[in-house]
């Protein structure tokens, strides 16, 4: 085999721009100079098009996947009377119209209001489609649904920026959509996996607040406090522990900011302590626990907006304690590190219950989250 | 060509004994609920807690 020898090259020919430099290798190189300043964007538009092609086909694959699932689950699980798969495509296709914020004004009981009204009708509409269907099959249900229809607008978004700046012949459109996709990747990665544990009814990394409030409310009277919310007493250290988390082991976050409201007109609250899952930075361990002030609760910001005003109110501290973990974690199947994290952050709360309120006072705990697969 | 080995993430339960604290790990099955009530114990007999459910990640 005969090798090319690099050690024998001349560079001063080979770049050399003088009287006796060869035309054809002038041309050579002066070329792809032009073709860069005129053509420059469309090749960069070409090669950036191509690796969004692929990320389109796999997310158009998640939707599809998740819709799919979806229909198996009714058809096999709930017994539709008729075949429910023009029903399930109107819901993924169903859009919600956030109210108008040029006046801010009242806004947070609106958001409140149109969200509310979604998922009111969402699970009206599922039970139409199966009348004899339980809560915890229905909730399964409407967070599946929510998974595909979150999936498939995903998908319409990304495809819509990606025809739009191809049509256009327009790189710099097409820059923003190639710099967030690695993240709506990762989103929709993780909504994909989630299918599975909430099919199967699996607690979800998530649930790691309901979990560790669920175990302590065990052996005492629970009560419905709330829409799929539950509410337990007991003592602990001369103090009264009110124990709230939603309703498991359905999937559903419940309503805690309607709870403490009922709580707060009835009894004197001296402190408000919330325990939920916490987005980590990167470099930051998964499962680590961490504390601090202020309500921990995510969401669109309607229940966060009413605890924090029940307890501004009512002059009462909110103290939080959150475990670390990333998006997919907080969607999928609960790690082992984030499972094995529960018994530490329920010693913490004792610690904190203690540090921060005197006997006899009374304490919220919250247990934030969603409670898929942990009953209480 | 990829070397990487797929990853799968396969559930576990861990079930804990109340009389004797002895935990066991198995194979998540299909109606497994945290806090429920499990298979009896090995080493005592009393009736099992399931205590955990969570997801490990292994090389398939």
């Amino acid at each position: 085999m005969d090798l090319v020898d690099f050690t024998n090259i001349d560079f001063n020919q080979l770049f050399a721009m003088n009287d006796e430099t060869n035309p054809l290798m002038m041309l050579i190189w002066i070329l792809p100079i032009f073709l860069f300043i005129f053509y420059g964007q469309r090749i960069q538009l070409i090669v950036t098009s191509n690796e969004l092609n692929k990320a389109i086909k796999k997310l158009d694959g998640f939707r599809s996947e998740a819709r799919s699932e979806l229909l198996n689950y009714v058809k096999n699980n709930l017994n539709p009377k008729n075949d429910p798969t023009k029903k399930i495509d109107q819901f993924l296709d169903y859009f919600t119209i956030m109210p108008v914020d040029m006046d801010p004004n009242g806004i947070v009981e609106k958001v409140r209001h149109t969200v509310r009204s979604r998922e009111d009708y969402t699970r009206e509409h599922v039970q139409l489609l199966s009348p004899e269907i339980n809560d915890f099959e229905l909730t399964k249900v409407q967070t599946l649904l929510e998974i595909a229809s979150s999936l498939q607008m995903i998908y319409k978004i990304i495809n819509h920026m990606f025809l739009t700046a191809k049509k256009q012949n327009n790189y710099p459109l097409i820059l923003p959509l190639q710099m967030i996709l690695p993240f709506i990747m990762e989103q929709a990665e993780a909504m994909r996996d989630a299918i599975s544990p909430f099919k199967l009814g699996q607690p979800v990394g998530d649930g790691i607040g309901p979990m560790v409030v669920g175990k302590m409310m065990l052996n005492s009277p629970k009560e419905s406090i709330a829409f799929q919310t539950s509410l337990a007493k007991l003592d602990f250290d001369g103090r009264k522990l009110s124990l709230l988390k939603a309703e498991g082991p359905g999937s559903t976050v419940g309503r805690p900011a309607d709870a403490l409201e009922c709580l707060v007109s009835d009894t004197k609250i001296d402190a408000i302590i919330m325990v939920d899952a916490a987005l980590k930075l990167e470099g930051e361990d998964s499962a680590s626990i961490a504390r601090g002030f202020g309500a921990a609760i995510g969401g669109i910001g309607t229940e966060r907006f009413q605890i924090e005003s029940i307890a501004t109110s009512h002059q009462i501290p909110i103290f939080s304690i959150v475990v670390k973990q990333s998006v997919k974690e907080a969607i999928t199947l609960m790690t082992k590190d984030i499972a094995n994290a529960a018994d530490d952050v329920r010693s913490q709360l004792y610690d904190m219950i203690r540090e921060n309120t005197k006997q006899g006072q009374s304490v919220v705990v919250i247990g934030v989250g969603n409670t898929a697969g942990v009953p209480q | 060509m990829n070397f990487s080995k797929k990853k799968i993430t396969a559930a576990f339960t861990v079930e804990l004994c109340p009389k004797c604290n002895a935990l066991k790990k198995r194979k998540f099955s299909d109606g497994d609920t945290l806090f429920s009530t499990s298979a009896k114990c090995t080493s005592c007999g009393e009736i099992t807690i399931i205590e955990k459910i969570f997801g490990e990640t292994l090389d398939e």
